[in-house]
């Protein structure tokens, strides 16, 4: 029974340490705190909880800035073109 | 522009900004010409919602079918008038995922299961499932791929909008 075990996790080892931890990493450059606070050694628990809270706070942030766009949009009807005009060329 | 904004000097990223913005901004003009400007209440919600439908429909078409997440967006704003209607009936997370379910059973080896376990602690997991969209079936790595570019996308979607927040809000 053990050596079935331990047979079938070499097959799967085609999915490595370091190929998650290459993962993990990558999602720690994209944390915006993580990578403010310059520390190599972060575990990959804390990088996933920071993950949940940022995607949540993205989430919540759409719908603030949502409200206020659609707000806003409907106040302003014209000058549309030199808005877009504006934002391209920064 | 606001000093807590980020620098991007990587060109990649300002590239990816003007295409989620341009995308971003044509969903909105063709949405402001559909309906008249009403000043009730309701009307205000439901503007935002339609407003917030824009941006994750914009950003999920600027990716394409290429990703799991922007396909489950594009599903799901699809066919919301359907999943609104079955809200009661049927579970509202079951009913996209039963599409893929079967799609990605039929493409997976059956000896390929994933015994290396990044999710030391599961729980983390399934929340993850939850946020990330159409994440619900991915075996664990591609979950940490999905998520990493969903972020990205996302994060720059949300300074997009950010910026025009601040462009609508000077004039």
């Amino acid at each position: 029974m053990s050596s079935r075990r331990s047979r079938t996790r070499q097959s799967t080892s085609r999915i490595s340490d370091d190929q998650i931890n290459d993962l993990v990493s990558r999602l720690q450059q994209l944390l915006p705190e993580i990578r403010n606070r310059r520390s190599d050694k972060v575990s990959a628990s804390k990088v996933l909880q920071e993950t949940c809270s940022y995607i949540r706070s993205l989430h919540r942030e759409v719908d603030d800035l949502s409200d206020r766009l659609s707000e806003l949009l409907e106040n302003t009807d014209s000058t549309q073109a030199t808005i877009i005009r504006s934002l391209l060329s920064q | 522009m606001s000093a807590s904004q980020q620098l991007t000097p990587t060109n990649p990223n300002s590239a990816l900004k003007i295409r989620l913005a341009y995308r971003f901004l044509l969903t909105l003009n063709t949405l402001n010409a559909k309906k008249p400007p009403n000043f009730d209440h309701t009307q205000i919600h439901r503007r935002s919602h339609r407003v917030k439908i824009a941006a994750y429909a914009s950003m999920a078409s600027v990716v394409g079918p290429k990703r799991a997440w922007s396909r489950a967006i594009l599903w799901k704003i699809r066919n919301r008038g359907m999943l609104a209607r079955n809200k009661k009936r049927i579970h509202r997370i079951s009913t996209p995922i039963r599409l893929h379910r079967h799609h990605a059973r039929r493409r997976r080896n059956p000896n390929r299961v994933v015994h290396v376990d990044p999710f030391v602690n599961s729980g983390l997991e399934v929340k993850l499932r939850k946020l990330v969209p159409g994440a619900e079936t991915i075996d664990p790595c591609g979950l940490l791929d999905e998520t990493a570019d969903y972020i990205k996308y996302l994060a720059t979607q949300v300074e997009v909008m950010r910026n025009l927040v601040d462009l609508y809000s000077t004039i």
